[in-house]
């Protein structure tokens, strides 16, 4: 089964969304800021990354997205955001946010799961 | 000259010929003064302003040419009609060179004086007409040069930029603030100005300028004139009538709305902070529930009520947060009732770590305040300074490890009471120390994870500190602890 990685600095959110894909059956790592969330990446080689925008730092998120990008790795990245629609930002699929979906939080444990889906289907 | 009669002064010194023309001219609805010599006629032709004098060119004391000069000089628009019965060529020229209208030769029918009168009367009505409008036009003439450079001040002096443009682009009028506003150094008067103005403007500009009919709609745009938002400008555009109906060209008017946009700035990121920091609870509880709910993940119910626990204490949390905001919104706006009195901060830091008790034997931590026994009064709200110290004890509570030390000193320093928080904490470094007192800033780290907050305290801590003009200071060092040193102003 695949494995997803959650990289989000709110340890609820991220007890929470493993139990959720754990339940679905896919095995889950998790790291609580970019540096350990970039460890994982590179050791665990994840087939999906959910990824939160703010963490230390408002945007922490792209900053790591795009490190991942420029080196060349291309796993799905979805990238969880709570503020979009706040400041009238309409993030989407470009250079400057090299990820593969957008997600506002809060999001139903129905449709997460069909946006992993999804993003894991294309890929194979 | 009244009522259309005109006024007349005879100066003759026969008696007869006086007097029988003073009745003549009566009877035609004249008004007359007489004089018997030059002397008098003169007294009288340079008091009064005739319409008409009948002067006789040969008198006893004085002749009839000074009698001319001297009214002329008082009156230059008097009719002079010369009369004398030595008629010569010679007198003739020469009365007439010093102004006499015309020449009457003696003796005169009555017909004769009349026609000549009327003549005269014609003339000095067309003089005093054309002389009137004459000063009128100056008069007009001088208003409008007045108006012009009054109205020049006015614009030099507007704080906003002036800029007036004619229908064919061409500049008309502007002011010193159009050209800062602008960045621009000079705009050439009457040359075409639109395509030295930033491309916006003279897009907006040339809008109004080339309709057909003159519409009263006015265009706003704002431009960034000097880069990363260091000079933003808001134009008004609005078209100027012709009385044609058409537009004679645009009228411009620019302000400068770099701290407004500043502002913006600062409060839509202000926004976006709230929003995310209020989400992200809800986002968990929320995620929470829907397990608890969704009967095909069958968590246990142990399972379950830690969910539980943890949804309630994030909602705790939230209120929290709402509860600090609402805070910081009431010491804005000040529209919070402050209760100023005397205040005893020894008795309030007692009650503060009263109030803490639970939360400080729980985490088995020792509290050393020893305050002195005279300690001096500050003046402050009482609800805004328990809240100061509330917070920053809890903080030591907080960040303090497990069977660790509060340290709360109490000292003198000039015109300041001062309040010393010291914690054996976790600390922070010079990085972290940064940003401190900056809404919604926490400090993450390993050390950190796990405490609860809401990112407010601190800022609302500075704010009260701010209130009374007093000041606040930090002393941190990593794994050693913090020290939060508050300086209030005493009572006097």
């Amino acid at each position: 089964m695949a494995l997803v990685a959650i990289i989000d600095d709110d340890p609820d959110i991220l007890e929470a969304t493993s139990l959720v894909l754990k339940s679905k059956g896919y095995e889950v790592v998790t790291a609580n800021n970019p540096t350990d969330g970039y460890n994982i990446v590179v050791q665990k080689k994840p087939d999906l990354i959910i990824l939160d925008v703010m963490m230390e730092q408002p945007d922490d998120g792209f900053f790591l997205a795009q490190k991942f990008r420029k080196e060349k790795i291309t796993v799905p990245i979805i990238m969880y955001t709570s503020v979009s629609k706040a400041v009238g930002m309409d993030y989407s699929k470009s250079e400057m946010v090299p990820v593969d979906d957008f997600v506002e939080k809060p999001i139903s444990p129905e449709e997460l799961i069909k946006k992993v889906e999804n993003l894991l289907a294309v890929k194979s | 000259m009244n009522n259309g009669k005109a006024k007349i002064l005879i100066v003759d010194d026969e008696r007869g010929l006086r007097l029988g023309t003073k009745r003549l001219l009566e009877s035609e609805g004249y008004e007359v003064d007489t004089a018997e010599n030059g002397e008098e006629g003169i007294r009288l032709g340079k008091s009064n302003d005739y319409d008409i004098a009948i002067i006789d060119l040969k008198m006893p004391d004085k002749d009839g040419i000074e009698v001319l000069q001297n009214i002329k000089t008082a009156f230059p628009n008097t009719v002079c009609i010369i009369a004398t019965a030595y008629a010569s060529y010679e007198t003739a020229i020469q009365a007439t060179k010093l102004g006499a209208y015309s020449y009457i030769p003696k003796p005169f029918t009555p017909d004769e004086l009349l026609s000549q009168l009327k003549r005269a009367f014609e003339h000095r009505i067309l003089t005093l007409e054309s002389e009137r409008l004459k000063k009128e036009r100056e008069e007009r003439l001088l208003e409008l040069a007045y108006e012009k450079t009054r109205l020049n001040t006015v614009i030099n002096s507007i704080v906003d930029g002036v800029l007036i443009v004619n229908k064919n682009g061409e500049t008309a009028l502007f002011n010193p603030a159009a050209l800062k506003y602008l960045n621009l150094n000079d705009l050439p008067l009457e040359k075409y100005c639109l395509d030295i103005l930033p491309s916006e403007l003279a897009e907006t500009i040339k809008k109004i300028i080339e309709k057909e009919k003159y519409e009263q709609t006015a265009y706003s745009t704002q431009i960034e004139i000097k880069p990363n938002k260091e000079l933003v400008i808001e134009a008004v555009c609005s078209p100027i009538p012709h009385p044609n109906g058409q537009i004679a060209g645009a009228a411009v008017v620019i302000s400068d709305i770099t701290e407004h946009k500043k502002i913006e700035a600062i409060k839509n990121q202000f926004v976006s902070m709230v929003a995310h920091e209020l989400k992200t609870p809800i986002a968990a509880v929320l995620g929470y529930i829907k397990i608890i709910l969704d009967k095909s993940l069958n968590i246990t119910p142990e399972q379950a009520e830690s969910y539980l626990q943890r949804s309630y204490s994030r909602l705790q949390g939230l209120l929290e947060m709402v509860n600090d905001l609402l805070d910081i919104s009431r010491m804005e706006l000040k529209t919070k009732q402050l209760e100023i009195k005397e205040l005893d901060l020894v008795e309030i830091i007692k009650s503060t770590i009263e109030f803490l008790e639970f939360e400080i034997e729980k985490k088995k931590i020792k509290t050393i305040f020893n305050p002195p026994a005279e300690f001096p009064k500050i003046k402050a709200d009482q609800s805004q300074i328990s809240r100061l110290f509330t917070n920053l004890i809890s903080n030591a509570i907080k960040y303090n490890k497990e069977e660790g030390e509060i340290r709360i000193r109490l000292r003198v320093d000039g015109k300041y009471a001062v309040v010393e928080v010291e914690d054996t904490g976790i600390g922070m470094s010079e990085k972290e120390k940064a940003n401190l007192f900056s809404e919604f800033y926490r400090i993450k780290n390993e050390k950190t994870r796990g405490i609860p907050g809401t990112g407010l305290g601190l800022s609302i801590v500075k704010r009260i500190v701010e209130t009374y003009s007093g000041k606040i200071e930090v002393v941190s060092e990593p794994n050693k602890g913090s020290n939060f040193i508050v300086y209030l102003p005493i009572s006097r």
